[in-house]
């Protein structure tokens, strides 16, 4: 016990290791792996997530807006087992958008109408009528409808041709029914544990946390800005690192988990979350030189000439750039008294 | 039948190489009845049409650069060469241009193969089909064809050998002797291989082959033939074996320049600029060339030119233009030598004089030459044993090559063993073997080269027993051993090899210089910077990245942190912005010395100031 304990401590890091540079040749090689072998399985999830090198570029830039995103609804009690009642949370979470119901629509501008034709199969998949899709335009864009059989009439009190074309455009893009930004809501299940979950192609979490039924501690989302928005930096930082693992995991490249640890904390350290390029560690490096050294040198010198910047000498690219020893590993270590000082210590 | 220019969807558009013509109604007779008319010759040969009914339009190509290729018709489930027409063609009473003539066979493009059903034998003609291959090794291009059984290849290493192939040493002309190749590489002793294929007697290589048949032992060797790695035997090398010589030009021309001043081959006078010294010219004759067969090495000069000052200088003196000479001549660079085979005088079209020394070079293989074999497979010499130390069978047959067994399975190369066998039954019963792609099928093949060597009492398997050529026991399992046809390819260490220890600098940045021409150093780069990094190797570092490179000494103003200099004259060092004469020594990159350089270009004041 005492043996493995201390074979534990001898590989803990070490004072001075440059973890940084660690954790990014251990990401960085299994890397250049990936590039060409980014395939994926098809099928069951309804949207195909951004796998592979583009995932962790979009990661790892932070993106504001994943590609694909995807949010995770687990349920509460019986519903986590009853497929009816899941299917029920899932049509509250669905997001349907007019233009996914409309079939034909017409602008009158001569009587300032706009005839919309609903598709009887949208309707019905939705679980709608017309006159509640009428009722919901009418409450949610202010508008004088009415309806008849499948067709909804709307009044729009001008004639202004610009006017009428814009109302039409809001109506277009006006949320029916469920959560903006939630995308297809499909119910599916754990083939393991028989869990009945629902995945749905959006991240508003902000949203689809205000459902009733849902199993709020364990909501998920691979936006880790909307974790960040919901849940705080630190839940953000661990969804990170935990989707840098999984789209590692899915190419079947081992990287250790602290590596990734130590990149997420690098990139939400200041409390939001920050790209390791040019906009974000990178460009924010205390030293002139590293930065000049990075991208967009010439900028870097100007601002800092009018500034009047000092750079310490503190980091690796700038004494490495001077010639210096840097202070990383066995250059760390530094005199803690001058030799002339020495003899001025007497010995007790 | 073609309507001009009436846009209409039910009807089929006709593009005419890539233009719009027309529209036609029923497109695939309108396809059929133009494909007749190019059988029966009303319409050239070159014609292709294609119709694509996805597209809804029909393609006609007869512009150039399309690749064809030859099918044999099949109409109605018939093959339009008939058991009669084959048997003429034997006895050689017609030939192919008479089977093309007469709607036999017909050249389709790539869009016109999109409408064809095509079979690779008889048997397997049912109604459908329209073409059948003229032969079923035709799938394959002729590289490919050249190289034995590659049906048992994997498809990637058929592009490599294709590489291989263009690399290999051989009798690349037979007028070698005549010309003047900038490069040239020429095999002793080429053979033709005993493992053959149609397509390589069709296309004569078999008179100027570019490879020689080694007897191979797919057996390791005390680990000196890992990962790609192979070992010959040193008496069948001295014997001749991949033995080659290598031929390089040097040419040079006494230009014009204007003003009437010209070049002139001759030894240069030792006042001309840039003389190299007495010992460089020594193996010039009087002409300024150097005397055939004669050695010479790097740094020799092989032809003596002076050349008129680059700069026309405002006092050309009274010794006229003649004494101001500048050295121009072409020297041997470092890591060529030979023998010098020929020396020939020209004249260009512009009536100057054109002097052109060939350099002959031996190259017997040695350590890091590079051999391949017609299945993809190379391999680097990794070492050239002798050949007591060699394993050798009963009958005392020492390998020439020993190929690492674990080359074959990752790779797919069946074919390579396939020769091996082929080889060998071809060898020991003295014939050639055919190994064209499918020409017999699957095991009978097999079958065969076994029975061969077991009439003449081999191992029906090609296994043999070996003996350790250092220790004299057999080894436990049995080899595998046969003949495999081996290229050399041009790739030779001698070309290539450099060593560089301390060595020109560049003088802009005063680090060391990059190239084998330049004798320069390697590369540390920024993912060896990053791995000393992440190591924590600080020192080692530094010495890599300053002392061993671009070191040097400043001074630094300790009232402004401007760098200074040192006034030879009056012997103190002087700051060229506050005159003061108080400094520190630093050593710094030369790097961060330019840098802060370009940086005062910006108007830009950068400061260094100091600890201590």
């Amino acid at each position: 016990m005492a043996k493995s304990q201390q074979k534990a401590r001898d590989f803990t890091v070490q004072y001075s290791e440059p973890v940084g540079i660690l954790a990014a040749q251990s990401v960085g090689e299994p890397g250049t792996q990936m590039i060409l072998r980014s395939f994926h399985f098809a099928g069951i999830e309804s949207a195909i997530a951004t796998s592979g090198l583009p995932r962790i570029v979009e990661l790892v830039d932070a993106k504001k807006k994943p590609t694909t995103p995807l949010s995770t609804v687990y349920l509460e009690g019986a519903a986590s087992k009853d497929i009816e009642q899941a299917e029920k949370i899932a049509k509250k979470i669905n997001e349907v958008r007019m233009d996914s119901l409309i079939r034909r629509s017409v602008e009158n501008f001569s009587k300032g109408t706009i005839k919309i034709l609903l598709s009887k199969q949208e309707l019905e998949s939705e679980g709608l009528t017309p006159g509640q899709v009428s009722d919901k335009l009418a409450k949610l864009l202010k508008l004088d409808t009415s309806v008849e059989k499948n067709v909804i009439t709307v009044k729009v009190h001008t004639k202004n041709l610009k006017d009428i074309r814009l109302t039409m455009v809001k109506i277009s893009k006006a949320v029916i029914n469920g959560i903006e930004g939630a995308g297809k809501a499909v119910v599916q299940t754990n083939p393991k544990t028989g869990e009945i979950y629902i995945v749905s192609a959006g991240s508003n979490i902000e949203g689809i946390i205000t459902v009733s039924g849902i199993d709020k501690s364990r909501l998920y989302t691979n936006d880790v800005f909307a974790i960040n928005r919901l849940f705080g930096i630190e839940a953000a930082r661990n969804a990170l690192a935990r989707e840098l693992q999984a789209t590692l995991d899915e190419q079947k490249i081992s990287v250790d988990f602290r590596h990734l640890l130590l990149i997420a904390d690098a990139m939400t350290s200041t409390g939001t979350i920050k790209g390791v390029g040019r906009h974000g560690i990178s460009g924010e490096k205390n030293s002139v030189f590293a930065r000049a050294a990075y991208e967009e040198t010439v900028k870097h010198l100007i601002n800092a000439a009018s500034f009047g910047e000092t750079d310490h000498m503190r980091g690796v690219t700038e004494n490495i750039l001077v010639g210096k020893q840097i202070p990383i590993g066995t250059g760390s270590v530094k005199l803690a008294i001058k030799k002339e000082d020495m003899a001025k210590i007497k010995p007790k | 039948m073609v309507f001009m220019a009436k846009e209409e969807t039910s009807r089929c558009y006709v593009y005419l190489n890539g233009k719009i013509i027309g529209f036609v109604e029923n497109p695939v007779e309108y396809t059929k009845e133009i494909r007749e008319a190019r059988r029966k010759g009303q319409l050239s040969g070159e014609i292709n049409i294609a119709y694509f009914k996805s597209l809804n339009a029909i393609n006609i190509n007869t512009d150039k650069g399309r690749i064809r290729k030859p099918y044999i018709i099949v109409e109605s489930g018939k093959s339009k060469l008939t058991p009669e027409l084959s048997e003429k063609l034997k006895k050689k009473e017609i030939d192919f241009n008479y089977l093309l003539r007469n709607g036999i066979i017909e050249y389709l493009d790539a869009e016109e193969e999109e409408n064809a059903l095509v079979v690779f034998e008889h048997e397997d003609i049912t109604p459908a089909t329209t073409h059948m291959e003229v032969d079923v090794a035709a799938i394959f291009g002729f590289t490919i064809n050249t190289s034995p059984f590659p049906e048992h290849n994997n498809i990637a290493r058929h592009a490599m050998l294709a590489n291989f192939t263009k690399q290999a040493e051989g009798m690349y002309s037979s007028n070698f002797n005549l010309r003047f190749d900038s490069r040239g590489y020429l095999l002793f002793y080429p053979q033709k291989p005993i493992a053959t294929t149609t397509a390589y007697e069709k296309i004569n290589i078999a008179h100027h082959p570019s490879g020689q048949n080694f007897v191979v032992a797919l057996s390791t060797y005390y680990g000196y033939n890992m990962a790609d790695a192979v070992v010959i035997n040193k008496a069948a090398v001295q014997r001749g074996l991949g033995r080659s010589v290598f031929y390089k030009t040097y040419v040079d021309e006494e230009r014009r320049y204007p003003g009437g001043q010209k070049d002139k081959f001759k030894i240069p006078p030792p006042t001309a600029e840039g003389y190299m010294g007495e010992h460089v010219y020594s193996k010039l004759s009087e002409d300024g060339t150097i005397e055939p067969e004669t050695h010479a090495d790097e740094g020799d000069a092989l032809i003596g030119k002076v050349a008129p000052p680059r700069f026309l200088e405002e006092n050309i003196g009274a010794g006229g233009l003649e004494e101001k000479m500048r050295d121009d001549s072409s020297v041997l660079k470092t890591g060529e030598n030979g023998d010098i085979d020929s020396v020939i005088f020209t004249e260009s079209t512009g009536a100057t004089r054109i002097v052109k020394v060939r350099l002959r070079s031996l190259r017997v293989p040695e350590k890091g030459d590079k051999f391949a074999s017609r299945h993809g497979q190379k391999g680097v010499v990794a070492m050239v044993t002798p050949e007591e130390d060699m394993p050798f069978t009963a009958e005392g047959i020492v390998p020439d090559l020993l190929l690492n067994p674990h080359s074959i399975p990752t790779r797919l190369t069946f074919g390579h063993l396939l020769e091996e066998l082929a080889g060998k039954a071809g060898s020991v019963a003295g014939t050639t073997i055919n190994g064209t792609a499918f020409a017999e099928k699957g095991s009978t093949r097999m079958e065969e080269y076994a029975r061969m060597l077991e009439t003449h009492g081999f191992d029906r398997n090609g296994e043999e027993v070996l003996y350790d050529g250092i220790t004299g026991m057999p080894f436990k399992a049995k080899i595998f051993t046969g003949v495999v046809y081996y290229n050399r390819l041009y790739h030779m260490v001698s070309n290539k090899m450099q060593v560089r220890s301390r060595g020109k600098v560049q003088i802009l940045t005063h680090q060391p210089t990059e190239g084998k021409a330049r004798q320069g150093a390697l590369r540390f780069g920024e993912m060896e910077r990053d791995a000393l990094i992440g190591y924590g190797a600080s020192l080692l570092l530094k010495e890599r990245l300053l002392d061993q490179s671009d070191k040097s000494s400043v001074l630094i103003c300790k009232e402004c942190g401007d760098i200074g200099y040192f006034d030879r004259i009056k012997r103190t060092a002087v700051c060229p912005i506050c005159g003061n004469n108080s400094f520190s020594e630093v050593e710094i990159s030369y790097a961060f010395k330019i840098l802060l350089d370009e940086i005062k270009s910006l108007h830009i004041m950068p400061r260094i100031k100091l600890n201590v």
